[in-house]
């Protein structure tokens, strides 16, 4: 009761109640700080796990192919068969130029169409056709001989200010005055899109009378003095390359034409040419016949052509019905009869290949998914490697070369008949079709990622230009014809190499140096010792990339031969130093074996570095011929001596090993002589001599080696670069090594003390007891130590930046650099655009670092809680 | 119990205990125990040696050295500093053009030979800094007194004499530089200089921002309410007025300033380099000089604590490779700050949640191993992540909501200080998260059941009961997350550091601060100055000096939390239970 009475039950004090209840301001900061820690600790919960799911979030469009995002088809009275048809940059207004010259413009959205004034042909029959692969220049073939070449002109002008008067409405804002359209673009401006054509003045090429059955027509040249080249085929069956220049007159501004002309040799008599392609440096030309039999010149020299090759690409039974360039004139598309569809390179010529005139050869480097039915028509990307083919039956495939995937198969519902034309829009956004019948089918499409699948990522992929199939990353370049390279393995490897070799440096020192911190020193000594070792792990990384790449690698480039010497030379005088010592009496021995000993290690180290400097280029003359980096890349010595010293350690080993396990005890009892010095004695003379012997065992065995072919030189040693894995490896070990070793310390650290008691109480030396009781039951946190050592090298970042030279290469060369999926996020993600596909590919490579480093230190977190259970159970 | 005590207690007492008895020497393992310990030495040598390293170039670097006139043996005269020493091996054909005697000596040296960098100066001239020259070449080396190094505004250090001081445009009696006419004008100089650039940056900048936000706001005026609106015709009005108005001001300041410019020019110095060739300098570009063979000691410590405060408060100049760091200093402090400001209290706030108010199961054991990891997964996916979520999804929207005037220029949807301070702060909440809870986990049990059954609520307990005692704890974690994130540069790099911020996130402007700026940072600035500078020679003692401002500042904050975490514990072992 919180009421005082006396003993009469009646207060002394006025009748007050104390309060029972908590205060109201008590409750509500409780409630308040209850809500905010809950939704605080969970949000930041939810936060951190966000990062996966918004990484792959971003990453998935890579994988999603296509989408149609709408479709209309327009009834359109078309009398005049389409030859082709162009689409022009926004999307507004589709130009078709018809057989008869005809050009029939309209808005693609309403099927409006528009007045423009048509190529006069003058009453001659269009026989061949082509145009360049933006659909501006065309050639006309006429069945007199003639060729016309014709200017389309697609203008798109933005207008300030106010419209017109007199425009029709069309949709979406669109306005029309019956030949342009006027259409609203950003920031309140207008734009105009007019459509016009030039018809150039016939040229007698063929004989008269004798029509031009298949041409192709490129411009190039300047503005100012053009030079246009084509090349035709005639119905007789005679080819003919044709350059036209342009000179104007200084004097009188008069344009005066020269027309040159050189015959195509080695067409047979008689062939039926369907198609005709000509590059637009007009150095190479390909005349398909309509069995699929192509024939390539080279043109290099205009005046004498040369046939370089024939090929028929085609199976027999097959009819040729389409064929063309992708961008950058690398990838020819030829389409069969049968449906099917392959890309052809032209590569030079690889031993075993046919002989070819130029050296050069068209090799098949995709076959595509087919058809069912013939293709017919195809248009190309002008911004990627991204085509559409139309076949027979109606279908419209939109597919990729690179990644060889359809990302959309269109059929439209009323599909009545063959297509005249397919085109796809400039910013590869829309495709329309134009069939026999006049009836347009348009579909609005988005196919932001084309090139990447997961076989383009992780998989060989044959790039143009290229020899074989190769994992590759490229990822940008100045052009649009350049073909993205976006394979990861590179990288992915460039961050194993890295993470291998730096194990490999660190993780020896590391545990190492635990083994000794926790079971041979001082405590003293140690609590001096292993925060300096852990200083190593606060330093900003961009200190040791900088010192590294900048200051150590020049050292290590002029020094090489030290530096190897140095990684042999040291460890043997540690075990020289270790003989030495064996060799003192015993009292000295365990009078100094603390502090002292430690201190003499300190002394051999800086000796046998001392010693490594003086003899390098001795060591250098002797091993690598007087010149590492000539030696290594193969050039001068062999490889003998380097192999014996490689194969040294192993064989020394083995032979430790047989002795312990095979000699007969009268030789162990040496080691057991009451005099120290007289054991220590033995001992170095069994050091010395299974050194001796195992130089000789060594010796023979790199002979071996060498003999069957496995020379160190070509495979993990070889030609060498500054900035290389030797070096990354190096300043990594800065970064890897006091986390290796902190957290192998501390496992074997907390190996409860009465093992250790039990073990030296039985006898076992310090060493027996470190190496046979404690590091097995550490084992498990020694392990986790790695893993998670591991992790850090993984996604270390500014050290391989800086020091791995940062080229992505696929070999294992100690020498050579590399280029890390960190390093390349790092160098690449400033130029990438949002949400293009480069950048979601750095997601996907961030991503990937991200699982990796998850699962490594997942497991690294679930061996250490068994360790920490077990360790606690004994 | 005894023995194994007394075996225990180290190697010593062991090895007397079994002196009498016969060991196999090779049980003891000393080979192999030498290798284990050499490993340790190596790392300890690792260690110290690097940091010698660092430091020693780092505090060596504003010494002023000697210069030495050099004339090799083909005549050829350089006067330069000693950068470096260096061996290398000469090419065969450079080889054969030695003297015999020379030769002889490098075939001895196994094809080694010695050379040295002198950094020359007088880039404008030689158009190089640094210049190599074999030992063998040298003829001879002096120091004359009468060399004077200046150090310059524009094309680094001049190395050479004083030829001739134009005061006023009329040449000064001799060539003293410390006379006192000539130091007056000399600092007289400076201030007009200083004054051009407060004109520069600061007066005529501010017309630029004011006329700048005139036209923004018509801008808004026009997103917001359309051309025909009466806002909009104010704001538009307003803007011409300012322009009118303000072009009189621009006017007037530009020609105060070729007005002071024309005076500066007036006042020169002209040196000559070592070969006679001559270049005139306006006494305002001169930052320092002096006559490297004949300082005294007191006047060696002066330069070079005047160069360690340029570095420390001035601007850096010459694509960074010279002058200070200021703008870089702030810009790690202010980025750090942030991100504390971020990461203390939610990490905290987890660690209490995970700690105080979830049920102990298996949820939390797995949140807890993947708090864990996180701190393992690389900083360059925060970068990434930091890049996309914080900068294009969340700014970008910011950018729709309030700064749509400004489009399509981003505001906050690049990269910016606010953006890289959230972006470490993710990085490093595992560190405070983990570090908290560990402290949580050491406050006994029985305190907070005392605090809970003496009637208060579970807010009062973990208030004044749990949290007092975890606060060391939770100070180490919040200093060492600050540690590692003033270390991290490879995220920054995706979310907010230049090479060159114009202008600090702070200034006299309204807001003042401005999170959405981007900035400069010590450790992308030993980045950008060692790998991506014209020449990453001369950048090499700047980086050195950066570099041991950057380990300093590290370890101080990782000092500080060994410190504060043993003063709080000695503050609270009095009142455990």
């Amino acid at each position: 009761m919180a009421e005082t009475t006396n003993e009469t039950g009646q207060s002394f004090l006025p009748q007050q109640r104390r309060k029972k209840t908590t205060p109201r301001s008590v409750i509500i900061a409780d409630k308040v700080a209850d809500w905010t820690i809950r939704i605080g600790g969970i949000g930041v919960i939810v936060a951190v796990f966000g990062i996966m799911v918004f990484l792959a979030q971003t990453v998935v469009p890579l994988f999603m192919g296509g989408e149609v995002q709408g479709s209309h088809t327009l009834a359109r009275e078309e009398s005049h068969p389409a030859l082709m048809d162009v689409i022009d940059e926004y999307k507004t207004v589709s130009v078709s130029v018809a057989e008869d010259g005809a050009i029939s413009a309209f808005h693609i959205a309403t099927g409006t169409s528009l007045t423009v004034p048509p190529l006069d042909f003058g009453g001659r029959k269009v026989m061949g056709f082509n145009h360049t692969l933006n659909g501006r220049d065309m050639a006309f073939g006429f069945d007199d001989g003639t060729l016309r070449l014709a200017k389309l002109n697609m203008g798109a002008v933005l207008l300030e200010g106010d419209l017109p008067a007199g425009l029709t409405k069309l949709e979406n804002g669109d306005m029309t005055d019956g030949s342009a359209v006027y259409s609203q673009a950003a920031a309140g401006q207008i734009r105009k899109i007019t459509v016009s054509a030039v018809l150039e003045a016939p040229q007698q090429i063929a004989t008269q009378g004798t029509a031009l059955v298949a041409v192709d027509y490129r411009l190039g040249g300047t503005v100012e003095r053009p030079e246009k080249s084509f090349v035709t085929i005639d119905a007789n069956g005679i080819g003919r390359l044709s350059r036209s220049e342009a000179k104007s007159n200084m004097m009188t501004g008069e344009v005066t034409e020269t027309l040159t002309s050189s015959e195509l040799p080695g067409l047979p008599q008689g062939v039926k040419v369907a198609r005709v392609l000509m590059n637009t440096s007009a150095d190479a030309v390909m005349v398909a016949d309509s069995e699929g039999t192509i024939y390539r010149y080279a043109t290099r020299n205009f005046d004498a052509p040369q046939l370089a090759e024939t090929v028929k690409l085609l199976p027999s039974g097959v009819s040729l019905t389409t064929m063309g360039f992708l961008i950058g004139e690398q990838s020819i598309v030829l389409g069969g009869s049968d449906g099917s569809l392959d890309v052809y390179y032209r590569l030079p010529r690889r031993e075993g290949d046919k002989e070819t005139a130029d050296g050069q050869i068209l090799v098949r480097g995709k076959v595509l998914e087919r058809h069912k039915k013939a293709v017919v028509n195809m248009d190309a990307s002008q911004r990627g490697k991204l085509f559409v083919t139309a076949d027979e039956g109606g279908e419209v495939w939109v597919r990729h070369s690179t990644s060889e995937q359809v990302l959309l198969r269109l059929k439209p519902k009323d599909y009545d008949g063959a297509y005249k034309a397919v085109a796809l829009a400039p910013r590869e956004n829309g495709v329309l079709a134009i069939a026999t019948s006049g009836r347009v089918f348009e579909w609005d499409i988005s196919v932001p990622h084309p090139e990447t699948t997961l076989k383009t990522i992780f998989g060989k992929v044959w790039y143009e230009g290229y020899s074989e199939p190769t994992y590759t990353w490229q990822s940008s370049s100045g052009t649009d014809a350049f073909e993205p390279k976006l394979s990861l393995v590179p990288l992915i490897f460039g961050t194993l190499k890295a993470t291998i070799y730096s194990l490999l440096f660190a993780v020896p020192i590391a545990l190492s140096a635990a083994v000794y911190t926790s079971e041979f020193v001082h405590p003293k000594v140690r609590a001096v010792v292993k925060p300096v070792m852990e200083m190593m792990a606060s330093l900003p990384s961009v200190v040791l990339g900088f010192i590294v790449a900048l200051i150590l690698a020049p050292i290590v480039e002029t020094w090489i031969g030290a530096v190897i010497l140095a990684t042999f030379l040291v460890p043997m005088s540690w075990l020289l130093g270790a003989h030495l010592w064996q060799l003192l009496p015993n009292p000295i021995a365990l009078r100094y074996g603390g502090l002292p000993r430690f201190g003499l290690m300190f002394a051999v180290l800086f000796i046998a570095v001392n010693l490594a400097v003086t003899l390098g280029p001795g060591f250098e003359r002797i091993f690598f011929a007087g010149d590492f980096k000539q030696w290594v890349n193969g050039s001068i010595g062999d490889s003998h001596r380097f192999t014996t010293l490689l194969v040294l350690p192993i064989a020394v080993g083995l032979m430790y090993f047989g002795m312990e396990r095979f000699l007969p005890p009268r030789f162990k009892t040496w080691a057991r002589n009451p005099n120290r010095t007289v054991a220590g004695l033995a001992e170095m003379a069994r050091w010395v001599l299974t050194l001796t012997v195992g130089w000789g065992v060594s010796a023979v065995v790199a002979s071996v080696l060498i003999a069957v072919g496995l020379d160190p030189r070509g495979g993990f040693l070889d030609t060498y670069v500054q900035r290389n894995t030797l070096i990354v490896g190096f300043a990594m070990g800065f970064a890897v090594i006091p986390i290796i070793y902190t957290i192998a310390e501390d496992a074997l650290n907390s190996v409860p003390e009465h093992l250790r008691g039990a073990s030296l109480g039985c006898g076992a030396t310090q060493w027996q007891t470190a190496v046979l009781v404690i590091l097995p039951t550490a084992m498990s946190g020694v392990f986790a130590g790695i893993m998670v050592g591991m992790g850090r090298a993984v996604g270390e970042t500014m050290i391989v930046v800086m020091a791995a030279g940062n080229t992505p290469v696929l070999d294992w060369n100690l020498f050579n650099g590399l280029r890390a999926l960190s390093a390349n996020i790092a160098v690449e993600m400033p130029e990438a655009v949002q949400g293009g596909t480069l950048y979601r590919m750095l997601f996907l490579a961030a991503l990937t670092l991200f699982a990796i480093t998850f699962v490594v230190n997942t497991l690294a977190e679930m061996i250490r809680q068994r360790f920490r259970k077990r360790a606690a159970q004994l | 119990m005894e023995i194994a005590a007394a075996v225990a207690s180290g190697a010593v007492a062991q090895n007397a205990r079994t002196y009498h008895r016969v060991t196999d020497l090779r049980a003891r393992g000393e080979p192999f125990t030498w290798v284990l310990g050499g490993a340790l030495c190596l790392g300890i040598v690792m260690i110290v040696g690097f940091l010698l390293l660092v430091l020693w170039n780092g505090f060596l670097t504003f010494v002023p050295r000697p210069v030495a006139v050099v004339t090799t043996t083909a005549g050829k005269v350089s006067a330069g500093e000693v950068a470096r020493t260096d061996t290398f091996r000469p090419a065969p054909d450079a080889l054969a053009k030695l003297a015999p005697d020379a030769q002889e000596k490098i075939k001895k040296a196994e094809g080694f030979a010695g050379r040295t960098l002198y950094r020359i100066g007088n880039f404008d001239l030689y158009s190089e800094d640094f210049r190599w020259i074999d030992d063998n070449e040298i003829k001879s080396t002096e120091y004359p007194k009468n060399i004077v190094y200046v150090e310059r505004q524009e094309w680094g250090p001049f190395i050479g004499t004083v030829k001739a001081i134009t005061l006023d445009g009329k040449p000064a009696e001799g060539t003293d530089f410390s006379a006192p006419a000539v130091a007056s004008a000399y600092s007289e100089a400076l201030a007009r200089g200083k004054r051009v650039r407060e004109i520069e940056r600061d007066e005529i900048g501010n017309v630029n921002h004011e006329v700048e936000r005139a036209r923004l706001a018509v801008r808004k005026a026009e997103l917001k309410s359309g051309r025909d609106s009466q806002a909009y015709k104010d704001a538009a009005a307003h803007f011409e007025q300012l322009s009118v108005d303000s072009r009189g001001e621009y006017e007037r300041l530009t020609a105060e300033v070729q007005r002071l410019r024309s005076i500066n020019d007036k006042f020169t110095v002209t040196f000559a380099e070592i070969g006679g060739r001559e270049k005139t300098v306006p006494m305002v570009n001169i930052v320092r000089a002096y006559m490297p063979n004949d300082l005294s000691f007191a006047q060696k410590v002066g330069v070079y604590f005047s160069r360690w405060g340029e570095f420390l408060i001035s601007e850096p100049r010459e694509a960074n490779t010279e002058g200070g760091v200021f703008p870089a200093i702030f810009g790690t402090l202010a980025m750090t700050l942030l991100m504390v400001i971020a990461v203390a209290p939610f990490g905290v706030m987890t660690a209490l949640y995970l700690r105080e108010y979830a049920k102990q199961g298996r949820l939390v054991a797995f949140v807890r191993i993947s708090v864990n990891n996180l701190a393992g997964v690389p900083s360059i996916v925060y970068g990434v992540f930091g890049l996309g979520f914080f900068a294009y999804v969340i700014g970008g929207s910011i950018d729709q909501l309030f700064y749509p005037e400004r489009l399509p220029n981003p505001t906050f949807g690049t990269g910016g200080l606010l953006w890289a301070s959230l972006t470490l702060a993710l990085l490093t909440v595992p560190v405070v998260i983990v570090a908290t809870e560990e402290a949580l986990a050491a406050v006994p049990r029985s305190m907070r059941e005392g605090s809970l059954a003496c009637g208060a609520s579970k807010w009062q307990t973990i208030r004044n009961i749990v949290m007092p005692r975890a606060l060391p704890g939770v100070m180490t974690g919040i200093i060492l997350a600050m540690a590692r994130g003033a270390g991290e540069v490879a995220p920054l790099m995706l979310v907010g550091v230049v090479k060159l911020a114009p202008e600090l996130p702070i200034d006299g402007h309204f807001p003042y601060v401005h999170l959405e700026r981007s900035f400069m940072h010590l450790g992308f600035h030993i980045f950008d100055v060692g790998f991506q500078s014209r020449n990453s020679e001369a950048g090499k003692p700047m980086v050195f000096v950066t570099t041991v401002l950057l380990i300093t500042l590290v370890a101080v904050m990782n000092a500080a939390a060994i410190i504060i975490r043993n003063r709080l514990k000695r503050r609270f072992v009095g009142s455990q239970f």
